[in-house]
């Protein structure tokens, strides 16, 4: 286990901050760490930063983020990693698709040749909306409370996604396979970055798996392609216990 | 049962969904060994529940299952390309394995094998297989409850394994070894990575050990063997065989080399019989035990 003291909090909004730390790694953006805090649990989380410092942005949704989120700057973490197959290296016009917290993994691609949409469930979910160019990010809420009403798929409404070279997208399983059903059949370049049930993070529990692929080694980006032949994408998926039951 | 080569895919590595045992089988493993599955569902361990050390693994997953009840649908999506899937069953009785094992059966498991080896979990997998006297009474009634052939996979955590070997002798065949039992502590944390401590040591550093349980029981039993524990290239594979095994279960090793490992394998192990002038495998089981 790698640990290093927290440097800097940052809180985004009432519910998700982000813990800068530092680390003298490797990291590409899309990548995963597995952190842990003892006596609690261990989770998977993207990085946010993967610059010289580097940060991850959490939400507080169960027992370990609540405490992760609780950490003060000098406190410790603990986390192993890097895991994952990045995003492509892409240096043209791209489009980002985020849902929720998942807009933490897209937050490296952010550059001026980078045009965003976020999909946030209220106003105080919506992350790094002001950190693209002006003009250059559109946000949907479920509720109304800002932007266009509506999930990801009311915000790409008057889109062309055909002029970006690459899509990239993160986000809950359902938002995700909303966007491949639409982008399916279009001439688009697209990386899906998927969230599943994690636990080992390396490749041999089977808990994230998704058609033989698990997520934490061959993912979490799978391109349009890889996705066509994965009937279990947005339909069905492992419970905790390796129990089958529905993504929805 | 036949397979198409001896390699054959560790109970507990990626083994819980029935799309990712079809694709390992579609990518060269010649049978699969299904996750332990119990009478009921089991969430297991609050992760850490694996240490990653580099080629070893620590893991305690603890028995996480959906139950057998839940489990007849992955059986069936694994058998889709027509390979054996051995059912793996853990429980706590003679009663309670031979209900599983029937139940296996008649999802289409072409075999069963008994863990009375997972060292982490109380109640069951060693803390039974350390008993000869359960051990005995569990084969006969699970050997007496199903027509497939009957596996027993021991522990290597006991003073005699060739006692428990003896104990388990009507099974079909024996599978050696399970895990070690073992503890990782972090030291910047000051206490057990694993949320449950206690876990099972895979990976090369306990083929040895596997290696001296196969060694040991080939001389004495009559018994077939599935040697298992560390092996990650063919090398490995042939010094199982050479020790008294007829073929061999992987799993930590898929954690560096990836699922290709059985493939890989496959034809390393052609090419060594073609260099050593050997005409087939079974030629060679036994060949390094002392006489």
């Amino acid at each position: 286990m790698i640990h290093a003291d927290i440097t800097k909090k940052e809180k985004l909004s009432p519910t998700v901050s982000t813990l800068y730390f530092h680390w003298n790694a490797d990291v590409r953006p899309g990548q995963f760490v597995m952190v842990w805090v003892p006596g609690t649990g261990e989770i998977p989380m993207s990085l946010s930063h993967i610059g010289k410092e580097k940060a991850f942005t959490i939400k507080n949704y169960g027992p370990t983020s609540d405490k992760l989120i609780k950490l003060e700057p000098g406190q410790r973490i603990f986390f192993r990693g890097p895991y994952g197959r990045p995003f492509s290296d892409v240096k043209r016009k791209t489009l980002l698709i985020g849902g929720g917290s998942g807009m933490a993994s897209l937050h490296p691609l952010i550059n001026r040749n980078a045009f965003g949409l976020i999909a946030a469930r209220t106003r105080e979910e919506i992350l790094f909306m002001n950190e693209f160019e002006s003009g250059k990010v559109k946000v949907t809420t479920d509720d109304g409370s800002y932007g266009i009403k509506g999930n990801v798929l009311a915000g790409l409404k008057d889109l062309d996604v055909e002029e970006f070279d690459m899509i990239f997208a993160c986000g809950p399983e359902i938002m995700l396979y909303n966007l491949y059903k639409y982008l399916k059949g279009k001439n688009v370049r697209a990386e899906l970055s998927l969230e599943r049930l994690m636990k080992c993070g390396i490749g041999v529990c089977d808990s994230c798996s998704i058609n033989g692929f698990q997520l934490c080694r061959d993912g979490p980006t799978f391109t349009m392609d890889q996705l066509l032949y994965m009937n279990e994408f947005g339909t069905e998926k492992l419970t905790f216990s390796g129990t089958r039951v529905n993504v929805h | 049962m036949q397979l198409e080569s001896p390699l054959i895919l560790a109970s507990g590595i990626l083994d819980e969904n029935g799309y990712t045992m079809r694709r390992i089988l579609e990518e060269g493993a010649a049978a699969v060994v299904t996750k332990s599955i119990g009478s009921t569902e089991r969430p297991g361990f609050t992760p850490p529940v694996v240490v990653d050390l580099g080629e070893n693994l620590l893991n305690a997953i603890g028995l996480s299952n959906p139950g057998i009840d839940h489990f007849a649908g992955e059986i069936s999506i694994a058998k889709g390309i027509g390979k054996p899937v051995i059912g793996s069953i853990f429980g706590a009785t003679a009663e309670e394995f031979s209900f599983l094992a029937s139940k296996m059966e008649s999802y289409g498991a072409d075999a069963i094998e008994l863990n009375l080896s997972c060292p982490h979990v109380k109640g069951f997998g060693s803390e039974v297989g350390s008993d000869p006297v359960l051990v005995e009474e569990i084969v006969t009634e699970v050997k007496a409850k199903v027509s497939i052939p009957v596996f027993a996979k021991l522990t290597p955590n006991v003073t005699d394994i060739v006692k428990i070997a003896k104990a388990a002798e009507k099974a079909d065949a024996l599978v050696l070894i399970n895990t070690v039992r073992a503890i990782h502590i972090d030291i910047y944390a000051r206490r057990p990575t694993l949320s449950n401590a206690y876990g099972g040591l895979s990976g090369p550093a306990i083929k040895p050990i596997g290696v001296r349980a196969v060694y040991d029981i080939y001389s004495e039993t009559s018994k077939e063997i599935i040697g298992c524990g560390g092996i990650s290239n063919f090398e490995d594979v042939i010094e199982y065989i050479m020790a008294g095994a007829r073929a061999v279960e992987i799993g930590t090793a898929l954690r560096t080399a990836g699922r290709a490992i059985f493939d890989i394998i496959k034809k390393d192990i052609i090419s060594y019989l073609e260099a050593e002038g050997i005409g087939s495998i079974q030629e060679i089981i036994g060949a390094g035990v002392k006489r």
